[in-house]
């Protein structure tokens, strides 16, 4: 027990540190792009007559902070905000906090790409197994093609074919939206059922994309551990089929993990294309969204999601893998 | 099920190919050779002489792109093991034919205990009684020197290399087969390590009334443990015999050009000569003729037609066109 205090807190340290370097960078990254809104607001009010002192109050109780100032001094304007849990203000939805928006966008893409990697991994782990085994033969072939041609096929390929078939040529699932307006929002069956109906399309089409990754992996790391001493010497003997199949699974799913983890994390930064085909009002979207307007605070606030949900995959894959791999385990009391 | 007695081994006249892009290649032809019951056979040979291969025939676990094309495998209590096939062979497995891998293998699941291994491999074999099976295990490992409990308890990579052989061993021999193959035991072992292995492997093989199978291409391995020695060469068994006479008074030439490949501890290192040539590969063992002929001093015309038949006499059995004629001594006198 001891040592996974130690563990964990060593890996919550690095992790803050490695927050608070991304945050820097991105602060400084997005300050440097061209166009500036807020300073826009300002010269505009300017313009329009008002005094500078009252051009400044005015646009810094409209977005919730400084127009003017070094950059030093909205940097730890920045983050003492975010110290105290305030994400800031929106610039292109003034009045709305960043939170809230990152919040409510947050609910339409980890659904959607939870389901959709869960979805996708439990089918490429499950073929990748069979496409090791039957590498031979002709099984194996076509399940290691299928994973390669849809590994090859770019995200927003897969999305419009789906919706050509699904939506156009085969009319039987709504290709926009996350749900339909007409329902109550609540928990009651009319609004769950269009949910999962606006969310069927999406998920399939992001299983799809991140399908042919799994099973290609999967498929490398069994052949892998069929090729290991100990899986003959079990065979050898005479370990019941079961057992086998267990030894070989559990040791071939090792390096999937850290992967998986990694792809949780990164859920939080949305699917972009998918998002914008299915018109998924979630994390990506809201991302590019940001940006075209220059919401300073929105694409600060969606940057450090990512990179806190990132870092916290990352220490719970390591913790994880600590759980599964007695070999960790151990090298961490040495 | 459980056999009290060590079981006689048989195998007669076996064919391994191999499935390569050239063809199915032989990696033993026509290989014949008797394991006396209760005996430790040897066999000795250069690596890609068949060693191996023969070793897995006797579990009828050849490893594709290879298989046994014919011959058969003939073990007191199987039956011919080559026509074993599914829930029947793995069950020969194990429980009736022990297999040591090489000590530098890793044997084990990395992920799981020794002991929750030898559970999976009791449950594998339908043992009622686990808690015996423990027992019996860290009596074994007892017996070879560790301490039982802690081993079971331990992973693979807590273990060291002589440590993780005698749990080898303790897995061969815990569901009590009496037919024990080795191969290549001791090798990536230090001197002192795999002198205790040899002695664990001799005296557990008589406690036990084992019939032992003894893979190395180590002859002071051979010379200190088996009781009888095989050397092969090309896929073949080109001699068989007591262990002392093989050693003492070699009749094949290549079994002579191994032995005097051997570096004296005491003497000059010049003394050992290695044999010309190369062995055989899989593409290159002759189609017809001896396949050792390439490297033989006692090359003779019909060496180059006819693959010569193993004749046994007085216990000794040799495939040599040379040897076979006692009319004509062509011995060089330098082997004598």
């Amino acid at each position: 027990m001891k040592t996974v205090v130690r563990r964990l807190s060593g890996h919550l340290a690095r992790g803050l540190a490695m927050i608070w370097v991304v945050t820097t960078l991105s602060f400084v990254i997005i300050r440097n792009i061209p166009g500036d809104p807020v300073r826009g607001q300002y010269e505009k009010l300017i313009e329009q007559g008002m005094s500078p002192d009252q051009a400044e109050r005015s646009t810094a109780a409209l977005y919730g902070f400084l127009p003017t100032g070094s950059l030093w001094d909205q940097y730890t304007d920045y983050l003492n905000g975010l110290l105290h849990g305030d994400l800031g203000q929106s610039l292109s939805t003034p009045g709305t906090g960043v939170a809230t928006l990152i919040g409510s966008a947050a609910k339409w893409t980890i659904l959607p790409v939870l389901g959709g990697t869960l979805l996708s991994f439990l089918l490429g782990v499950t073929l990748g197994v069979y496409a090791a085994i039957k590498r031979s033969g002709k099984l194996g072939d076509a399940l290691a093609i299928s994973g390669s041609l849809l590994h090859g096929i770019p995200q927003y390929v897969i999305g419009l074919l789906v919706v050509a078939v699904f939506s156009t040529l085969w009319p039987i699932l709504p290709a926009g939206g996350p749900v339909d307006i007409e329902f109550t929002p609540g928990f009651n069956g009319p609004y769950i059922a269009s949910l999962i109906q606006h969310a069927t399309l999406p998920v399939l089409t992001y299983a799809l994309a991140s399908y042919g990754g799994w099973i290609l992996a999967m498929k490398s790391s069994v052949a892998t551990v069929l090729g290991d001493d100990f899986i003959m010497a079990a065979e050898l003997r005479g370990m019941s089929r079961g057992i086998l199949f267990r030894y070989i699974a559990r040791n071939a799913i090792l390096p999937l993990f850290t992967i998986l983890a990694l792809s949780l994390g990164l859920l939080f930064g949305g699917a972009i294309f998918i998002e914008s085909i299915f018109n998924y009002p979630g994390l990506g979207l809201l991302l590019v969204n940001s940006i075209g307007a220059r919401d300073y605070a929105l694409m600060g606030g969606t940057f450090l999601v990512l990179t806190v949900a990132i870092v916290v995959a990352n220490i719970a894959a390591d913790l994880l893998y600590a759980v599964i791999d007695p070999r960790v385990r151990k090298g961490a009391e040495a | 099920m459980t056999r009290t007695s060590a079981p006689g081994v048989r195998v007669k006249d076996l064919t391994v190919v191999y499935k390569t892009p050239a063809g199915e290649l032989p990696a033993l032809g026509g290989v014949s050779l008797s394991l006396a019951p209760g005996t430790i056979t040897g066999i000795v040979g250069e690596s890609g002489s068949g060693k191996s291969t023969l070793a897995l025939s006797l579990l009828n676990a050849v490893q594709p792109p290879g298989r046994i094309k014919e011959g058969v495998v003939d073990i007191d209590g199987l039956g011919n093991v080559v026509e074993l096939t599914g829930e029947e062979l793995r069950r020969a497995r194990g429980r009736q034919v022990g297999y040591v891998f090489q000590a530098a293998q890793n044997s084990l699941n990395p992920l799981k205990t020794v002991g929750k291994q030898l559970l999976d491999l009791g449950r594998s074999h339908d043992f009622d009684d686990l808690p015996a099976l423990l027992k019996d295990a860290r009596a074994l490992l007892g017996r070879m020197g560790l301490d039982g409990g802690r081993v079971l308890d331990s992973y693979q990579h807590e273990l060291s290399g002589g440590m993780r052989q005698r749990v080898g061993i303790m897995f061969a021999l815990v569901l009590n087969a009496h037919l024990v193959v080795l191969d290549e035991p001791t090798t990536a072992l230090d001197m002192i390590t795999q002198a205790a292995i040899l002695k664990i492997v001799r005296d557990v093989h008589h406690e036990r009334g084992l019939t032992t199978l003894i893979i190395t291409h180590d002859m002071g391995v051979a010379a200190e443990v088996t009781d009888s020695l095989a050397v092969m060469y090309g896929g073949r068994v080109v001699e068989h015999g007591p262990t002392t006479e093989v050693l003492g008074s070699p009749r094949h030439p290549y079994t002579k050009g191994l032995i005097r490949a051997i570096p004296r501890l005491s003497g000059d290192i010049d003394e050992a000569r290695a044999l010309p040539g190369r062995p055989p590969t899989l593409g290159t063992i002759p189609k017809q003729g001896c396949v050792f002929r390439e490297r033989c001093p006692m090359r003779i015309a019909v060496c180059d037609t006819v693959d010569p038949e193993p004749v046994t006499r007085d216990a000794r059995t040799v495939a040599c066109h040379a040897v076979g004629r006692p009319a004509t001594p062509v011995v060089p006198k330098e082997y004598v």
